[in-house]
């Protein structure tokens, strides 16, 4: 098995009308084995920048302490939080330091920039951007993801509706996987308010 | 082989551990304590390599009671688990120069008077996750299982201790290479303490 | 001293006849064997290429009124799940049922080929093959071929003539007789809840609600089990299968969703 399979994950990010939704999955494993159903994966750094780590667990929490220190720096010398172009390019940075020894995570970066315009992209583990203008995925159910991404989105939705199509996806998707799932966490971001909702899935 | 499990409860947490220390086919010592009165009121049970357990329990001992020293206050169960959590990530990525990484599995139970009991799961890859209920080892099958059956929110001492000695009591049943002998710690509001042995063999 | 080889000359023809359209049922299955240099390398290669799906919790237990025989559905290949509705309770007779974990070809080619042993059984002697024997037909089949990558992990279970009967048989040639069994990736935690749970004075209802328990058990804590939690129950009249409930529901009837409480509810201002 994948060292990036190792705990299980899944990690989807989706673009609607001046809004963007980012999910995980919730499950803590060690292999096949399950140890937590409350387990964190997308992570805020400001109000409108947020970052999932799928991959290795211990990767995503020293990456994500990384990333917080940073973004401390860069607010407390600019006096302003970070666009969501920057942060990608920091996260790039900083994964490519480790080029020879990398972190084992995937990130899915999601954002909404200065003129509310949603923002996502993933990169691999080097830190390779790869931005897109519909959905990323990243995880042990990327694959499935990206067949329930593929079908259900639709350009320009409003937020609700998007959080059904992304909610729906997830879970399809999870079903599918035996290394994520286990419930799901949602956040949906407009430019007046961020919903954080915790969803209920199979638990098998 | 080993087994470390512990749980949460009613204004207390509690780690067993089996007390073998074994070497290929040869069992060593059948009570050797695995479970580390950190301070006051935290036990750190770790399970492992012999030579990393002691070594890093006792360095990551020696720190909390430093930082006690320095400031006067001691750290809380999540700024002790985050420590742990820091060194042993730190020392993942120190394969080259001699160093390797640790190889312990590590949960810390701990009383604070502001958030009552906790419990942190934290495995040799510094993955850390806080459970309710959390087990490492061959036994984890077994007990996690159990746990999960005959958990429940606010458990008295004595439904915990019941629980605990039905863990042990399936661990040596259905485990091949079952350890004889356990030792339970708690910790509450009066501190971290000893609470009993399950000795089946005695001990040399 | 001679070896004694007669467990591996059953059959005869290694080389199956295409053109014989009426082969001896009665006559073990045979073979065509490939017809490569290096047949162990081939071999390894080939179990590689048609890994079995190994993710399983199966679990059978004898008491007082019957056996209780309970399984998921999940059949996964890596870590994806390639079936949510997978039938690993084998129906052999109506007295009888076997359980599949390990390769699921293998399980049901051979359950299947159990049963038609044990019809022609009965017609031959006007009576019903007892579990015990049964069993050990299988066990002797799986044994003649060990090494050969068959991967069967069964339990039988049944009523004869001598009541209830549980024989775990796998294809290391293993065959054990037993009062609790469980098989599978899963069979651990499944151990867990069972071992606990387990009295020989259950009701039927009570043991269903212990198995179908273990095996939700199993699927919460083991990746590679899910979907359906199906128990069946062997009385004195044969199997009937007694329930088939999704492990997506049943785990919020055991564990129902409190509600969150809602810190400030938006709501129309009250008429003035």
């Amino acid at each position: 098995m994948s060292i990036f399979e190792y705990n299980g994950s899944a990690l989807v990010a989706m673009v609607g009308k001046n809004c963007f939704a980012i999910a995980s999955d919730r499950r803590l494993g060690v292999q096949l084995q399950t140890v937590a159903t409350d387990f964190r994966r997308i992570y805020r750094i400001h109000d409108k920048v947020y970052i999932g780590l799928s991959g290795l667990a211990t990767d995503a929490q020293t990456l994500y302490q990384r990333l917080v220190f940073r973004h401390k720096l860069y607010q407390l010398r600019e006096e302003r939080d970070m666009k969501p172009e920057t942060f990608a390019s920091l996260v790039s940075s900083i994964l490519y330091e480790k080029r020879f020894g990398p972190y084992f995570c995937q990130p899915v970066i999601a954002g909404l920039g200065d003129d509310d315009q949603p923002f996502i992209c993933t990169m691999d583990c080097l830190g390779a951007k790869e931005l897109a203008k519909d959905f990323v995925v990243s995880g042990s159910a990327s694959e499935s993801l990206y067949g329930a991404c593929e079908s259900m989105y639709k350009p320009d939705m409003e937020p609700e509706e998007l959080f059904e199509n992304i909610s729906q996806a997830l879970l399809a998707s999870v079903d599918r996987d035996c290394l994520s799932g286990w419930g799901g966490h949602v956040f949906l971001v407009t430019p007046s308010e961020v919903q954080e909702r915790t969803l209920k899935g199979r638990m098998d | 082989m080993e087994c470390v499990f512990g749980l949460v409860g009613d204004g207390f947490a509690l780690i067993a551990a089996d007390s073998s220390a074994v070497n290929s086919i040869l069992v060593h010592k059948s009570n050797e304590d695995k479970i580390m009165v950190l301070d006051s009121h935290k036990l750190l049970g770790a399970s492992g390599e012999a030579g990393d357990r002691a070594q890093f329990t006792e360095y990551i001992q020696k720190n909390v009671h430093l930082y006690q020293f320095r400031n006067g206050i001691p750290l809380t169960t999540a700024a002790a688990a985050n420590f742990t959590r820091g060194e042993l990530a730190t020392a993942l990525r120190k394969f080259c120069f001699g160093q390797s990484p640790y190889f312990v599995n590590i949960l810390l139970a701990g009383y604070d008077k502001e958030v009552g009991p906790s419990l942190y799961y934290i495995d040799y890859i510094a993955t850390l996750h806080k459970l309710d209920k959390g087990a490492f080892g061959y036994g984890s099958y077994f007990s996690l299982s159990m746990m999960d059956r005959h958990y429940r929110n606010g458990m008295s001492l004595e439904q915990a201790i019941d629980l605990v000695d039905k863990c042990i009591i399936e661990i040596r049943s259905r485990l091949v290479v079952a350890p004889p002998n356990f030792v339970i710690k708690i910790v509450d509001q009066n501190g971290a303490r000893e609470y009993a042995w399950r000795e089946s063999i005695p001990s040399v | 001293m001679k070896l004694d080889a007669s467990g591996l000359q059953t059959f005869a023809p290694h080389r199956a006849d295409p053109d014989n359209l009426y082969p001896d049922l009665s006559a073990p299955p045979s073979f065509d064997l490939p017809g490569c240099p290096d047949f162990d390398g081939f071999q390894k290669k080939a179990i590689q290429m048609v890994k079995p799906a190994k993710g399983t919790t199966t679990l059978a237990f004898i008491f007082n009124e019957g056996v209780i025989v309970a399984a998921d559905s999940r059949a996964s290949m890596g870590g994806y799940i390639s079936s949510q509705t997978v039938k690993k309770i084998i129906e052999i007779n109506p007295y009888m049922i076997g359980t599949m974990a390990g390769g699921a070809a293998d399980c049901q080619f051979w359950h299947r080929n159990l049963g038609i042993k044990c019809r022609l059984h009965e017609l031959a002697n006007k009576r019903r093959i007892s579990v015990t024997g049964a069993s050990k037909l299988l066990a002797n089949i799986l044994y003649s071929y060990r090494g050969m990558g068959l991967s069967v992990g069964t339990m039988i279970a049944g009523w004869d003539e001598t009541g209830p009967a549980l024989y775990y048989v796998d294809s290391e040639g293993g065959r054990l007789k037993g009062k609790r069994f469980s098989v599978g990736s899963g069979s651990p935690y499944a151990y867990g809840v069972l071992d606990s749970g387990y009295r020989s004075d259950l009701s039927i209802e009570e043991a269903a609600e212990l198995a179908r328990r273990a095996i939700y058990h199993a699927t919460f804590r083991d990746g590679a089990s899910g979907g359906v939690a199906s128990v069946y129950h062997v009385g004195p009249n044969g199997w009937k299968k007694l329930s088939g409930d999704d492990v997506g529901e049943l785990h919020y009837k055991y564990y129902p969703v409190v509600p969150a409480i809602v810190e400030h509810e938006m709501a129309d201002a009250p008429p003035a």
